[in-house]
């Protein structure tokens, strides 16, 4: 993807317009590079503020890797140090797994030119449905059961999300207001099913706020791991195939197509034929079903239940805007990102850095650090590529790149 | 799922042989089910989403830890759940670890608790606020840390009927209750019949907010009780019982906390009726430490374990409360006052 280093440009075109020919190969090069740059900076920044709590930053990541289950990958890695890579390996892609949808929720609306900030309450109806399909219907077939639930809980995500889309094909109201409108709707909304007296509230345990278990038939099958003991769950598969599926919509159909146009311009879009106003409710639609489906996948994967405060602590749909735009809004990119999220949160998790080592208040609030730098970098990317652009030019033997010409100084 | 379960079991057996066979990497070689081994005994906690600074469960649990680490010299490790996804991974990591108590704070962690349990015969496993008898195949490895609130309840009443009683007029109290169930009523039925046995011409009034969140409800229902003649007003409501206490406040009449010490609140919390929940982790491994914890029942902590009790008394009621206070739970105790109610009519 990289471009050798311009070399086939023409000696003399005006200074302005190689200004830009070079900045777009470096957004293309960028793609690649400056999400790793971010990356990286980010965990040096981390490692500073490790060093100053007066720890060593390398042994906290190391300890971070490994917590991650990371070191499974690694030959060498062998006997107990193995089995214990390989638990921390699951519970690292049971969350990769809905950040996987949550960020592809987000990036195929920000393909389409809308921010979707909504990723968490969509996942939240998605969870939400999951939970009362999931519990009821208790002697239907499995695998039946959980197909009924998957699709119900995409079609609540899509509609959730689908809200925000006609209101902005229709009255122009901005996506990033409705949405976040409607997650705190999905938030207390869900607070009141789950709670003492709710409608969904447990029949069994009647004095606390929790909902019913989901039937065992609608439980995912479990592939990796001790079924009891939260191993992974076949969610991942569905996770990725979803990966394809964005792919596929976005580059081989006409839907696509017409998604991608308006998104990089709704009035030339417009002009071409294509319905804005339609495509921004498809899209949203679309979006709202990855954020639904992450909710099903979480339910019927591991989760089981529902409580009146594990709807309130949930982050899901809010880390899949750092996953998407970390993973520049591209299926390959949000798989990794979402692996790296998903990482970061298991391998900073109290039980996988050592106290002795690292206190455990102290690791989690570097992984919020660290996340948090992440997103930063990512809306500084900009600044990434101008460095990149100066220190190529540098390295071309023009000190002085643009003589500005008396022609931009006039008032 | 069917087809799964053997390949599983076999990785938990070569998973265990690994462990057993290297010893683990931390150097602890000693078994599951030993008390008296080497080493200081290890204790885990596993907190719910709440987090280690709740001002509520979590933390009196890591302080009932702290104290035993200090006094009885166990060893602790303190795991936090930023979410659900952490219950079953945390406390099935203690079990793996060989710890010889892993406690888990809150009905939250219900469900992890019984699989961890089932899928760890030889751990011990402790829940704070949940019946043993409500776990999934109520498993002999775990035992339920409940409360009697009702004698918490009682000793409140009583105070609070004798702050009142040199009063003109009729007297009447009042309890404010979240919602209709065990633990509140529990509380309420305490404090009316304390009421009753200090002040047998006490009048009494209840209400429930339906609401655990919303101060503004309980202080609604508060005033209402204070217009109709409440002295002292109870709140068993937790976050929305501050509502109560600002009620109380504001007409100038007293008000009794709930759970923790609420009386830095102001000089119109007569007393709190306390829950615990630090006593009754430091009580459970002691238990451990002593040979003496047996799994597959609950312990009911009540003021004979001081695992309830009242706070401070505010510094403008009657001097004589505490004395008076004391006498009555020395009765408790000693089972001279017994068969407290534990239902509200």
């Amino acid at each position: 993807m990289i471009e050798p280093g311009g070399n086939e440009q023409p000696e003399a075109p005006p200074a302005k317009a190689q200004l830009a020919l070079g900045l777009a190969q470096l957004q293309r090069a960028g793609g690649l590079v400056t999400p790793v740059i971010t990356t990286l900076l980010a965990f040096a920044i981390g490692g500073v503020v490790v060093l100053a709590a007066g720890h060593d930053p390398l042994a906290t990541y190391r300890a971070i890797f490994d917590g991650a289950g990371l070191n499974w990958f690694f030959p060498w890695v062998t006997g107990a140090d193995r089995a214990n890579a390989a638990l921390n390996l699951q519970q690292t892609l049971i969350i990769t797994t809905p950040l996987i949808l949550t960020g592809l929720a987000v990036a195929f609306a920000f393909r389409c030119g809308m921010f979707n900030i909504g990723g968490q309450g969509q996942y939240m109806v998605g969870a939400i449905m999951s939970v009362w399909i999931g519990s009821s219907f208790a002697g239907m077939t499995g695998w039946l059961h959980i197909l009924l639930t998957v699709v119900l809980a995409m079609l609540a995500g899509a509609a959730w999300a689908g809200i925000a889309g006609f209101l902005k094909a229709t009255t122009g109201a901005h996506e990033v207001i409705t949405t976040i409108m409607l997650n705190w709707i999905a938030y207390w909304g869900g607070s009141y099913l789950f709670g003492l007296g709710g409608p969904l509230q447990s029949d069994v345990r009647k004095f606390v706020p929790i909902s019913s278990d989901v039937a065992d038939g609608a439980k995912l099958p479990v592939f990796w791991g001790d079924p009891q003991l939260q191993g992974l769950h076949v969610g991942l598969f569905i996770a990725v195939a979803a990966l394809v599926v964005f792919w596929v919509i976005l580059s081989r159909t006409t839907l696509g197509y017409q998604v991608r146009a308006v998104g990089y311009n709704p009035e030339a879009a417009r002009y071409g034929g294509i319905s804005v106003a339609r495509n921004y409710v498809v899209a949203m639609a679309i979006s709202g079903t990855f954020a639904g489906l992450a909710g099903a996948l979480d339910i019927l994967g591991w989760q089981f239940r529902l409580s009146v405060g594990a709807v309130q602590v949930s982050q899901v749909g809010f880390i899949g805007i750092a996953v998407a735009l970390l993973g520049r809004n591209t299926a390959v990119g949000t798989f990794f990102a979402a692996l790296l999220f998903g990482a970061l949160y298991t391998g900073t998790s109290t039980r996988s850095l050592d106290p002795s080592v690292f206190r455990p208040d102290l690791a989690g609030s570097l992984a919020q650090i660290i996340q948090g730098l992440v997103v930063l970098f990512v809306g500084a990317d900009v600044l990434v590529l101008y460095v990149w652009n100066v220190r190529r030019k540098l390295r071309r033997g023009r000190v002085t790149p643009a003589p500005r010409p008396a022609t931009g100084a006039g008032p | 799922m069917r087809l799964i379960r053997p390949l599983s079991v076999v990785l938990v057996l070569v998973l265990a042989l690994a462990a057993a066979g290297c010893g683990g990497g931390g150097g602890d070689k000693k078994s599951a089910t030993s008390t008296q081994g080497v080493g200081p005994l290890r204790v885990g906690l596993v907190t719910d989403t709440g987090q280690l600074n709740d001002r509520g469960f979590n933390q009196l649990a890591y302080q009932g830890l702290l104290r035993a680490e200090k006094i009885l010299g166990v060893k602790g490790r303190v795991l936090e759940s930023p979410s659900p996804a952490d219950y079953v991974p945390n406390l099935s990591t203690l079990a793996r670890q060989g710890y010889d108590l892993v406690v888990a704070v809150g009905f939250d962690q219900a469900a992890a608790v019984a699989k961890a349990a089932a899928a760890f015969p030889n751990t011990r496993f402790a829940i704070i606020d949940v019946s043993q008898g409500d776990l999934q195949d109520k498993p002999k490895n775990v035992r339920g840390l409940v409360f009697r609130e009702q004698e918490a309840g009682y000793l409140a009443g009583y105070a609070a009927a004798l702050q009142i009683k040199s009063t003109p007029g009729p007297h009447v109290i009042s309890t404010v209750g979240g919602e209709k169930q065990p633990p509140v009523d529990r509380y309420i039925a305490g404090y009316q019949a304390g009421a009753k046995a200090a002040d047998p011409t006490i009048r009494l009034l209840n209400g429930y907010s339906q609401d655990w969140v919303d101060q503004a409800k309980c202080k609604e229902l508060a005033l209402s009780q204070i217009a109709a003649g409440s002295q002292v007003v109870f709140a068993v409501a937790g976050g929305c019982g501050l509502g109560v206490l600002d009620a109380a406040k504001e007409k100038k009449v007293w008000a009794v906390g709930v759970d923790a010490d609420q009386g830095y609140l102001g000089r119109q919390v007569l007393t709190s009726a306390l829950k615990k929940v630090d006593q009754a982790v430091f009580l459970t491994i002691q238990d451990v430490k002593d040979g003496t914890f047996v799994g597959g029942a609950d312990s009911v902590f009540g003021l004979d374990k001081d695992g309830v009790g009242l706070g401070a008394f505010s510094k403008i009621s009657k001097p004589s409360l505490p004395r008076v206070v004391a006498k009555v739970r020395r009765q408790i105790i000693s089972g001279v006052i017994k068969n407290l109610p534990t239902t509200v009519s």
